[in-house]
C-alpha cells in the first residue's frame, strides 16, 4: 500500500487558459488503494485538475505519474488503458444508447473488445455479465432498454458513475458523483462507490462533507489553484488555513 | 432464429421478384434498387450509425466502379475475371479510396468532417477530369459485361442474369453491414456518434473508430460501384461527383437514418420516383428535393421513423382508430401536391417555350403555360390543399398521440 512510486502522484502541475492561470502548481499524492477526496470552493480548479490528470487537455507544466509511469501528455484513451477511469461533473453519457449499452461501452475495453468487426459483441459473455452486474448495483435493471437521454436526472447521475466503474479500472476519478441526488440516492451511490473501490484507488471531488468524511481515507483541499492542505480527515478538519480559505460558514459542520 | 427471419424472407423475395417484374423495365428498376440499397446502407453506416455526414460518399462508389470497369475491360482482353466477382474489385477500389480520403476526413468529427468531405468531393471530380486516360474524361469509360468468362454457361449479358448478380451481392452486403452493427466496432460507432469525447475516456481513440467505420463503409460503397459498373456498363465523372453524393444523402434520409433498414425504404422509394417521374417530367429532382425538405421538417425520422411511431399503436391494437384521420389527410395532400406539381411544371414549360419549344403537353394534358389561368388554378389548388392540411394534420397528429399513449 505504501510502496513508493505507486498510486497517483501529481507534481508542480500548472494550467493556464490564455493569460489566466487556473492551476497554479498542484502537488497531490494518492497512495495505491487509498480513497482520496478533493474538496474546495467553487471555481477552485478541481474539475480542471481532473481534466489534466485524465488527458482531456494538456497541462502547461508539471508531471503526472500513475503507478510509476509518467503519463504526462498522454491522450485520454491511453491514460484509460493505463488503468485510470473517470466520471464527469456534467453528465457525459451516450444519449441514444440504452442503459445496458452505455454500461457495456464503459466496460468494453477492459473486457477484451478491440475496435473490431469480427466477433459479435454478444459473444463477449463476461462483458455482458459485468454490464448486467453494474446495472443491478445501480438499481437501473428495470430501465435496461431505456435510452440514457430519456432517464431522469438522478438516474443519469447514477449511470454516469456506472459507466466510469464498469470497466473495473484500478484507479477511479469521480467528479461530484452525488451532485443532484436525493438523500437516499446519495446513500445508495456512496455504498456502491465504497463497494466497487474496495482495494482500488479512488479520487473523488465532493461538496457533500458528510460523504467526504464518511468515505475518504485522506482529503486534499484545493483553493485558488493550489492544494493548501492534505491529510487524514481529522488533520484537515483542524487546519487553520483550510478554515479561512474554504470552510467559512461550513466550519460548524467540522467541529 | 427470429433474427434471421427477415433475411430468409428477403432471400425468398429476391427469388420471386424478377418473375413478378420480368420485363426489361422491371428488371432494370430492380437492379437499380439493389445498387441503391447497398449504397444507401453504406452511407448510413456513416451518418446514422457513426454520426458522420459524408458529402463525398460517391467518391468511394465511383472509385470502386471505375476499378471494376477497368477489370471488366481486362476481361475483354482475355484475363480471367468473372463478371459476378467484379463487385469484389469494386470493394477493393472503394476501400482504397476510403483509406486515402478517410485518413484526412476522420481526424475531425461533425461539421468539420462534413466540410472536409465536401472539399474532397470537389477535388476528386477535378482529379477525375485531369486523367482522361484512367477515367475517360467527360465521356467516361465503358465496357462489356459479357466479355468475362462464362460461368456454368451464363455470360451475364442479359438483364435477368445481372439481376441475380445484383441480388446476391445486395443480400450479402446488407447482411454483413447489419452484422457490423452487432460488433464492438458497430457499438463504438454509435458511441462516437453520441459522444465522441467520452469514448476517449473509455479507452478508445474516437478518430480511430471513425476511420475504421469509414473504411468499412467505403468497402461496401465500392461493392455498389462494382454492381453499377456491371449494370450500366459505363462509369462517368457524374457517378463520382457531388450530385451522386447528394442523391444518396437524400434517399438515406428520406428512408430514415435512425434504423438499420430505413435506408432500404428510401432507396426503393427514390429509385421508383426517379424512374416513374423521370418518364413523366424533367422536374423529378424538384420533387425528390421537396420530399426531402418536407421530411427534414416534419418527419426527421424518415419513413422508418413514421412506421416506428406506429409500433406502440399497433401493439395496443388501436391502428384502426387512426385510419379515418389519416384518410382525411388525403384530399388536402392531393390538392397541395397537384398545386405544387402544376406550378413547377408550368414554370419548366414556360422556360422551355422561351427557349423556343412549342406549347406542348404537361403531364399529358394540353395546357398553355403562357396563359394566366393555369397558373391561377394551380395556385388555388395549392392554397386550398394547404388550408385543408392545416386543419386535418393537427387532428391526425392528436389522434396519433392519443392512440400511442
Ligand atoms: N476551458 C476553460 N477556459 C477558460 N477558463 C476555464 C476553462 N475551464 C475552466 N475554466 C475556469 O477555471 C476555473 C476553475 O474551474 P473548475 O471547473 O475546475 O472549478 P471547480 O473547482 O471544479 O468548481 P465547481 O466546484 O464549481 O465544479 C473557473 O473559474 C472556470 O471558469
Ligand atoms: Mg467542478
Amino acid at each position: 500500500m505504501n510502496d513508493p512510486g505507486s498510486g497517483l502522484i501529481v507534481t508542480g502541475l500548472r494550467k493556464s487558459f490564455g493569460a489566466l492561470e487556473i492551476i497554479k502548481g498542484v502537488e497531490l499524492s494518492v497512495a495505491k488503494g487509498e480513497r482520496h477526496a478533493v474538496i474546495g470552493p467553487n471555481g477552485a480548479g478541481k474539475s480542471t485538475l481532473f481534466h489534466l490528470i485524465t488527458g482531456r487537455f494538456p497541462a502547461s507544466d508539471g508531471r503526472i505519474e500513475l503507478d510509476g509511469t509518467d503519463i504526462t501528455g498522454w491522450s485520454a484513451h491511453q491514460i484509460f488503458r493505463a488503468g485510470l477511469a473517470r466520471s464527469f461533473q456534467v453528465t457525459s453519457l451516450f444519449p441514444k444508447l440504452s442503459v445496458f449499452e452505455n454500461l457495456r461501452c464503459g466496460a468494453m475495453r477492459n473486457f477484451g473488445a478491440g475496435v473490431s468487426v469480427f466477433r459479435l459483441l454478444d459473444g463477449f459473455r463476461p462483458l455482458a455479465e459485468q454490464a448486467e452486474r453494474t446495472m443491478e448495483a445501480l438499481g437501473l435493471t428495470h430501465r435496461r432498454h431505456v435510452a440514457a437521454g430519456s432517464l431522469a436526472y438522478a438516474e443519469q447521475r447514477a449511470l454516469e458513475i456506472g459507466v466510469a466503474i464498469a470497466g473495473g479500472a484500478h484507479t477511479i476519478l469521480l467528479d461530484e458523483p452525488t451532485a443532484g441526488m436525493s438523500r437516499t440516492e446519495t446513500e445508495r451511490a456512496v455504498a456502491l462507490i465504497r463497494k466497487v473501490t474496495e482495494g482500488r484507488t479512488l479520487v473523488m471531488i465532493e461538496h457533500d462533507l458528510g460523504v467526504v468524511f464518511d468515505l475518504a481515507d485522506r482529503i486534499s483541499v484545493l483553493a485558488d489553484g493550489k492544494v493548501i492542505a492534505s491529510g487524514p480527515p481529522d488533520q484537515v478538519r483542524g487546519d487553520a488555513a483550510v478554515r479561512t480559505a474554504y470552510l467559512g460558514a461550513a466550519a460548524e459542520v467540522l467541529t | 432464429m427470429k433474427r434471421w427471419a427477415p433475411w430468409i424472407a428477403a432471400a425468398f423475395a429476391a427469388l420471386l421478384l424478377p418473375h413478378l417484374f420480368a420485363s426489361g423495365f422491371g428488371l432494370s428498376l430492380l437492379n437499380r434498387m439493389g445498387i441503391a440499397i447497398v449504397f444507401a446502407l453504406s452511407f448510413n453506416m456513416l451518418l446514422g450509425q457513426g454520426g458522420m455526414l459524408d458529402f463525398g460518399h460517391a467518391i468511394m462508389l465511383g472509385f470502386g466502379g471505375f476499378l471494376a470497369m477497368h477489370a471488366m475491360r481486362l476481361a475483354g482482353l482475355g484475363w480471367f475475371i468473372p463478371t459476378p466477382l467484379l463487385p469484389l474489385v469494386g470493394a477493393a477500389g472503394g476501400l482504397a479510396s476510403a483509406l486515402l480520403t478517410g485518413w484526412i476526413a476522420t481526424r475531425r468529427d461533425r461539421t468539420a468532417f462534413a466540410m472536409i468531405t465536401l472539399g474532397l468531393a470537389e477535388l476528386v471530380v477535378a482529379v477525375v477530369l485531369m486523367f482522361p486516360s484512367v477515367f475517360g474524361g467527360e465521356e467516361g469509360i465503358n465496357g462489356d459485361r459479357s466479355d468475362g468468362p462464362a460461368i456454368l454457361g451464363f455470360d451475364f449479358g442479359s438483364q435477368m442474369q445481372v439481376y441475380h448478380v445484383v441480388a446476391v451481392w445486395t443480400w450479402i452486403s446488407a447482411l454483413l453491414m447489419w452484422r457490423t452493427t452487432l460488433t464492438p466496432l458497430g457499438r463504438l460507432a454509435n458511441a462516437v456518434r453520441d459522444n465522441p469525447e467520452r469514448v476517449g475516456f473509455l479507452g478508445y481513440d474516437p478518430a480511430r473508430v471513425r476511420f475504421r467505420v469509414y473504411v468499412l463503409s467505403g468497402l461496401f460503397a465500392g461493392i455498389a460501384g462494382g454492381l453499377q459498373a456491371i449494370n450500366d456498363e459505363i462509369m462517368t465523372s457524374g457517378n463520382i461527383g457531388s450530385e451522386a453524393s447528394g442523391a444518396v444523402l437524400l434517399m438515406t434520409f428520406i428512408g430514415g437514418i435512425g434504423t438499420f433498414w430505413g435506408p432500404i425504404l428510401g432507396a426503393v422509394l427514390i429509385v421508383l420516383l426517379q424512374v416513374a417521374l423521370g418518364t413523366l417530367t424533367d422536374a423529378w429532382q424538384l420533387y425528390s428535393g421537396l420530399l426531402f425538405v418536407a421530411m427534414v421538417v416534419w418527419a426527421p425520422g424518415g419513413l422508418a421513423g413514421i412506421l416506428l411511431a406506429h409500433a406502440p399503436v399497433m401493439r395496443a391494437g388501436r391502428l384502426g382508430q387512426l385510419v379515418g384521420h389519416y384518410l382525411r389527410l388525403i384530399p388536402g395532400f392531393a390538392l397541395a401536391l397537384a398545386g405544387v406539381a402544376g406550378l413547377s411544371e408550368l414554370a419548366f414549360r414556360l422556360e422551355a417555350i422561351r427557349g423556343g419549344a412549342s406549347t406542348g403537353r404537361i403531364m399529358g394534358l394540353a395546357i398553355d403555360a403562357t396563359a394566366a389561368w393555369p397558373w391561377l388554378v394551380a395556385a388555388v389548388l395549392f392554397l386550398a390543399g394547404a388550408a385543408l392540411l392545416n386543419r386535418t394534420f393537427p387532428q391526425a397528429r392528436a389522434a396519433w398521440q392519443a392512440a400511442a399513449q
